[in-house]
């Protein structure tokens, strides 16, 4: 069954100074990906956001992954973002948003990248304002069908980040797909699940400081509901 | 360093990174940094580069990629602290 990985980086919880540090960020890049930086267009990009932009990728790659494979260990240098293209318009002028949800990234300025881990490839969209950077992962260079969802929360302690990615989920796959009957739970290696009578269907969930997000395939709930 | 040292000070590593102090306290070798101690991922290079300053040792790649529960913790700060001294030795 499809599935996606995301991650979300809240930028005023992160340390600018820390991650400007060779002995930081050189435990997140590999060399290749401190060369892709120097590349021609990446250099508007901080690169403390930059670092913090592949972290996202990473943990959203390590995420995907470890839903077929439980046994992963996550190894950021290992996963190497190979490509980094930038969007169309950058700096992003929507930094006011406090909840964005589609379906696809074909209406918001994003970032794609390929990522490589062993013999594996992967492809990621990335949303990024001053205050998030929001990525997501699939096996495919394809999102047309990748649902996805950011939004602002005021209470940042990990039980209330918890309740309130559920819930906005939620709230999101009860209105597209008129069911009360869903559920959020964790399968057996401990991966979040969209449980509907009785079928396991993969989500992904994240959430740092200010900001929760999820991501899914949308087919896989359309033939759910069929 | 005993491993109860290691444990002790390990703490006082972790502790600005969650807000489950209950279960800070009580943290045993099995203890799981995410799903126990509700560390968020974003911050396991803050704690792996904490504990190199607080031990003056290095954490290589392959090291911290093992750095998931307690007691994989302690065993690679322990190493690297055996490492340290051979050196000095």
């Amino acid at each position: 069954m499809h599935s996606t990985g995301n991650d979300i980086v809240s930028l005023d919880a992160i340390d600018i100074n820390r991650t400007l540090q060779p002995r930081f960020y050189s435990k997140i890049l590999c060399a290749a990906e401190i060369t892709l930086y120097r590349k021609t267009g990446l250099s508007q990009v901080p690169f403390e956001r930059y670092v913090w932009l592949l972290w996202s990728i990473k943990e959203s790659a390590y995420k995907y992954l470890q839903r077929h494979r439980p046994e992963l260990v996550f190894s950021p240098t290992r996963c190497i973002v190979t490509e980094l293209e930038m969007p169309a318009e950058y700096p992003m002028t929507d930094d006011s948003i406090t909840v964005l949800q589609d379906t696809g990234f074909e209406h918001h300025s994003v970032f794609k990248s390929i990522i490589t881990v062993g013999r594996e490839t992967l492809y990621s969209r990335s949303v990024v304002n001053s205050g998030l950077i929001f990525s997501v992962v699939n096996r495919d260079n394809v999102f047309e069908d990748t649902g996805w969802g950011v939004k602002r929360i005021d209470d940042v302690s990990s039980d209330n980040q918890s309740t309130e990615v559920r819930t906005f989920l939620l709230a999101k796959l009860k209105s597209d797909f008129s069911s009360n009957d869903l559920q959020i739970a964790k399968n057996s290696h401990g991966c979040p699940v969209l449980v509907n009578s009785g079928v396991n269907i993969p989500i992904s969930l994240a959430h740092h400081g200010h900001w929760v997000s999820y991501s899914y395939q949308a087919s896989t709930l359309l033939e759910m509901s069929s | 360093m005993t491993k109860q040292e290691i444990l002790n000070e390990l703490k006082k590593v972790i502790a600005p990174y969650t807000t489950n102090k209950e279960m800070l306290a009580g943290i045993n070798d099995q203890t799981d940094l995410i799903k126990d101690l509700k560390i968020n991922s974003a911050n396991l290079v803050d704690i792996i580069i904490d504990a190199e300053a607080k031990y003056d040792i290095e954490i290589d790649y392959d090291s911290a990629d093992k750095m998931v529960n307690v007691g994989t913790c302690i065993d690679v700060i322990s190493e690297k602290i055996k490492e340290k001294n051979a050196q000095h030795g």
